[in-house]
């Protein structure tokens, strides 16, 4: 017999780690700039995806709302949130919730809610957005949503083994448009086995025709424990060769920033004033609550997960709140290793006095001072506006650079 | 009482353990409740892989004629590797008791086997068997031991180690054709050690052969050869279970438990005789088995820093626990950049080499990676000097070589004839030089070829299966050390030689197979931050090269908040293995690269 039992902490616990004292001696309950919420269903599991979700669990979406909604509750009183937070429905696929369970769980969260979200994003499958799944979105404060389109190519959609038709996207955009919301991003994925760079200039045109003010383009990612992962360690699956990938990105840069985008993250475009604020709240280590099993969280260096596993995270509650695994608070110097994984990740770069400090901090200060010149001389990084940002060529080697400044 | 003392010889499989089972069976010597097969071969390794590789001494009694005979018999290994266990056997023995396959015919080591037993002159009795297999076919395999061996066909004992038919008859035959043992032919006491064993509790078991005089427990005694002395606790033979005695006397066999403590204090082949009145001359001994292949066991510790040190001792202890069981096998620290430490080990032959990583691996409970194999080279240098090296990079720089001389084996083949062709391609390819062809029976041939040693190494016996689907057998002798156009090739990454992958080998051959190396190694060395100039150098002069183009592109497409301690540890392991990179040179060596050219013998 199997007892879910993981590391033995609560969200509880948590809440206690991140209180913060205030000068005059009173506690202050954590504060927060956005909620992170997991919606772990899907239509069908693609065989590339590492999330947790889960297919053919169809029965289990209400009672999840209802779950969702109860930790939300306890979870949300015992917190302070910053002016205009934003709120990001991630998955699995959110819209795959039947609509009624959708509209209440966007109500309930608003009502949870003590300010108004400055932002407030849904993920979305194409072929799950009907009339009336745009209508569920739009009757809330929904402001934005990411469409998972990933290619116009019904060959290389299989090759991902999405299951949508490519003509679903421009149908759930114009749903979206008509219920009201402006504000469409697209995903797209680029070194698809079998993919060429021209088919990558055909995604683009096609994504390009829907008009979206935000663009998220990755290279495919062949994750651990995943089937496409073991297909391509057992031979089956041949990735598309370093060349053409590079290739690839550097053509999407191009196109893209000849269509007005704007290239502010390593995979994302946005017209102007378009960026997604809730990402840049990661890449800038800001604070945020997850809800939901698996859901990451961090709040001023401590950092954990939600219960990866339905049932315990439903069952196991604490005064409301689910187990946590991975619980970790970091220290001052490792706080300042992840500031500067994050934030080169953005085209902006880091402010130069943050820099400074994390060049001068006890253990890897002096260490990360010898890499920046390093690779400044080599061309990887360049300052850019009183910050450090990686250039062009050092973008397509991020990891080599910014495993050096650990 | 008579004596009779023999060898139990054949080719691999051909029967020998199985035929000692059926002597001990009919003999009483074991019940059939104590029964299991190749009762004889009792390492676990044995077991496992079915063949015989320690030989072992048993002694039965047998009624003849109303006599009682003692037999004092060993059965011995069939494999080439192990023909010095044969050749020790043989002269403990009087006679030796030859098996062929009925089914198989003589085949290589049938031929060593008995020139072995012709050279120490013993007596042969020949055996067909495995007669109850309807594939037998025992008047040809006769005809062929009349032909090749010239020991007339109607002497053959037609028998089934599996049945026991014919056993009696063997029986017979042996207390009433072998030779009885001499007799004494000074006073004083000579035994001969043809065998030594290790015992955890009772340190090292010597088997003995009684020449001349007698040994008693408590009799202090003298290893003339190492002048050693010590007192002899036990006595004892193998029926097969060990039974204590009091004393052995002239021509009997028997083991002697002395405290001698580790296999390096006695030398098989030495004379044990008395401390007080010593022989004056010992009997003719026998050389000890020369190593003749030699390669590296480093530690498979996949981070070559971390952990390396206590993978290290695990391998060091593996390797003299081992060497307490098994004195053949040569060792000495080695330390390579890319491996780190391990040890230079010398083999008699590929299937020994095979069998000690094996135990290594099993008994020490050490993953081992092997460097590719060599042999002996002798080196002839300017300064008048020879060396003997068995490790390419010991090699003296080319401008102080004069010389290299290698290892030459004869080659005999037996094998069908349709395949004769086939095989002559083989060995003209491996620089061989044609002997002889010889009828062996209708059907059937046997070539000789003189060969490299270092040719046959590589995949030689793989290939000459495959060339006869399993037809064909092979055996090989050395013959002497000869000059030939030999060169040291150097692997340089990014300009650095890499020790542990240079070679010997002939010039001719250098070019096509420095390339298969480098492009071995082009698929098994990561894309680095730079471009990676792979070479392959005969003294600085560069014979062929590959590339490894550098990364351009090494960057996560994916880092959102559920994303970012993963990414962290991902990149602080990525950071890690630079800082290891660098203290083993530029570019980094995955340890598989070394076994993957392992297999780089031909293009
Ligand atoms: N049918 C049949 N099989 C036999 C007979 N003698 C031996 N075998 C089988 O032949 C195989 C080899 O027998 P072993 O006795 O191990 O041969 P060996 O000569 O000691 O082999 P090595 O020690 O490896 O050289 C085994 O599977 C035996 O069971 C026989 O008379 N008849
Ligand atoms: S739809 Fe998205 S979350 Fe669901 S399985 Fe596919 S990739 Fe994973
Ligand atoms: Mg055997």
């Amino acid at each position: 017999m199997r007892h879910d039992r993981p590391s033995g902490s609560t969200a509880a616990e948590v809440l206690a780690r991140v209180q913060s004292t205030d000068a005059d001696g009173t506690t202050a309950s954590a504060c927060v700039d956005a909620l992170y919420v997991h919606v772990p269903f899907c239509m069908h599991r693609c065989h590339y995806c590492d999330f947790f979700t889960l297919a053919g669990k169809d029965d289990a979406r209400s009672a999840y709302v209802d779950a969702l909604l109860a930790e939300a509750s306890a979870t949300i009183k015992a917190m302070h949130f910053a002016a205009s937070p934003t709120v990001f429905i991630g998955g699995g696929t959110p819209t795959y919730l039947e609509p009624a369970d959708l509209d209440r769980l966007l109500g309930g969260l608003a009502e949870a809610l003590p300010v108004a979200p400055g932002e407030w994003t849904v993920e979305a499958n194409p072929e799950t957005v009907t009339a009336q799944v745009a209508a569920v979105l739009a009757g809330h404060p929904v402001s934005r949503v990411s469409l998972g389109m990933q290619s116009a190519q019904p060959h290389l959609l299989k090759a991902l083994e999405r299951q949508h038709d490519p003509a679903a996207v421009p149908r759930a955009v114009d749903h979206i448009r008509s219920a009201g919301i402006d504000d469409v991003s697209l995903d797209l994925i680029f070194g698809i086995p079998g993919q060429q760079v021209p088919d990558v200039h055909a995604d683009l045109a096609a994504a390009l025709a829907m008009d979206p003010v935000h663009l998220s383009v990755y290279g495919l990612i062949y994750e651990p424990g995943t089937p496409l992962r073991r297909r391509r360690d057992r031979g089956k699956v041949t990735p598309v060769d370093e060349d053409a990938e590079v290739d690839m990105f550097t053509s999407v840069q191009q196109l893209l920033a000849g269509a007005g985008f704007e290239h502010y993250e390593i995979s994302n475009w946005a017209k102007p004033g378009h960026r997604c604020r809730h990402n840049e709240i990661y890449w800038t280590n800001g604070n945020w609550w997850p809800l939901g099993p698996s859901a990451a969280g961090h709040v001023s260096g401590t950092r954990w997960r939600t219960i990866p596993r339905l049932k315990a995270w439903m069952d196991q509650r604490t005064d409301g709140l689910p187990p946590v695994v991975d619980l970790e608070s970091l220290d001052a110097d490792a706080v300042m290793g992840e500031v500067l994984m994050l934030g080169l990740r953005r085209l902006g770069g880091v402010p130069n006095d943050t820099i400074a400090a994390a060049c001068s901090t006890p253990k890897r200060g002096k260490h990360r001072a010898t890499a920046i010149s390093t690779h400044t001389a080599a061309g990887l990084l360049h300052d850019v506006d009183g910050h450090l940002a990686l250039t062009r060529s050092g973008l397509l080697l991020a990891d080599h650079v910014i495993s050096d400044l650990l | 009482m008579h004596i009779r003392n023999f060898s139990i010889i054949a080719h691999i499989d051909h029967g020998k353990s199985t035929l000692a089972d059926r002597l001990l069976h009919a003999t009483r010597a074991v019940t059939q409740r104590e029964h299991r097969d190749q009762i004889l071969d009792s390492m676990d390794l044995e077991r496992e892989r079915g063949i015989t590789i320690k030989a072992s001494a048993v002694t039965v009694q047998h009624e003849y004629k109303g006599e009682t005979y003692q037999l004092n018999f060993i059965d011995t290994p069939g494999h080439v590797d192990f023909t010095y266990e044969v050749s020790r056997a043989l002269t403990a023995c009087d006679g030796a008791v030859m098996v062929v396959d009925s089914t198989q015919g003589v085949e290589a080591q049938t031929l060593a086997n008995a020139y072995l037993a012709i050279e120490n002159e013993v007596e042969l009795i020949p055996v067909v068997n495995k007669i109850d297999l309807p594939a037998a076919d025992p008047d040809t395999v006769a005809m062929e031991i009349e032909a090749i061996l010239g020991l007339p066909a109607e002497d053959c004992i037609y028998c089934s180690a599996k049945t026991g038919e014919g056993i009696g008859p063997l029986l017979d035959t042996i207390c009433e054709q072998l030779p009885a043992p001499r007799q004494a032919v000074i006073p004083e006491t000579r035994a001969l050690i043809f065998d030594s064993h290790y015992d955890e509790y009772r340190g090292v078991i010597v088997y003995v052969r009684v020449f001349d005089g007698e040994l008693k427990v408590g009799d202090r005694i003298r290893m003339m050869g190492t002048g050693t002395t010590w007192t002899i606790t036990e006595l004892g033979r193998n029926t097969p279970q060990p039974e204590k005695v009091d004393r052995i006397g002239t021509a009997e066999v028997g083991w002697i438990v002395a405290a001698i403590k580790t296999l390096a204090d006695v030398r098989v082949g030495d004379t044990i005789t008395h401390d007080k009145h010593p022989a004056a001359e010992p009997l003719p001994g026998y050389e000890e088995p020369k190593q003749m292949v030699f390669c590296d066991f480093y530690p498979a510790t996949a981070d070559v820093d971390s952990g390396k040190r206590t993978d290290f001792e695990s391998l060091r202890e593996a390797v003299e626990k081992l060497q307490l069981n098994d004195a053949s096998f040569t060792f000495e620290v080695q330390h390579s950049e890319a491996l780190g430490f391990g040890f230079r080990c010398g083999f008699l032959g590929l299937l020994h080499m095979e069998i000690v990583q094996e135990r290594l691996e099993r008994e020490g409970g050490v993953e081992i990676v092997q460097t590719a194999p060599t042999v002996t080279y002798k080196v002839n240098t300017t300064q008048n000097g020879t060396m003997e090296i068995h490790n390419p990079m010991d090699l003296p720089d080319p401008s102080q070589v004069q010389a290299i001389r290698e290892p030459i084996v004869k080659v005999e083949i037996i094998c069908p004839d349709e395949m004769i062709g086939d095989l002559m391609s083989l060995c003209d390819g491996r620089r061989g030089i044609f002997k002889t062809q010889q009828f062996v029976s209708t059907g059937r041939q046997m070539l000789t070829y003189e060969l490299p040693l270092a040719e046959i190494i590589f995949d030689f016996y793989d290939k000459l299966k495959s060339i006869t689907r399993g037809y064909g057998t092979m055996d090989y002798e050395l013959v002497e050390y000869r000059v030939d156009r030999l060169a040291k090739v150097d692997i340089l990454v990014n300009g650095d030689p890499v020790e542990a992958l240079s070679l010997i080998c002939h010039r001719d051959n250098a070019e096509v197979r420095s390339r298969n190396i480098l492009k071995a190694l082009r698929k098994q060395i990561d894309r680095h931050q730079f471009e990676i100039a792979l070479q392959a150098a005969i003294g600085g002069k560069i014979i062929a090269r590959e590339s490894i183009k550098a990364v351009r592109k090494n960057v996560t497409a994916k880092c959102y908040g559920g994303d970012i301690t993963r990414k962290r540890k991902l990149l602080e392991k990525q950071k890690a293995g630079k800082q290891r990179m660098k203290s083993i040179g530029s570019v980094n060596i995955p340890q598989s690269a070394f076994l993957a050219i392992l297999d780089q013998g031909d293009g």
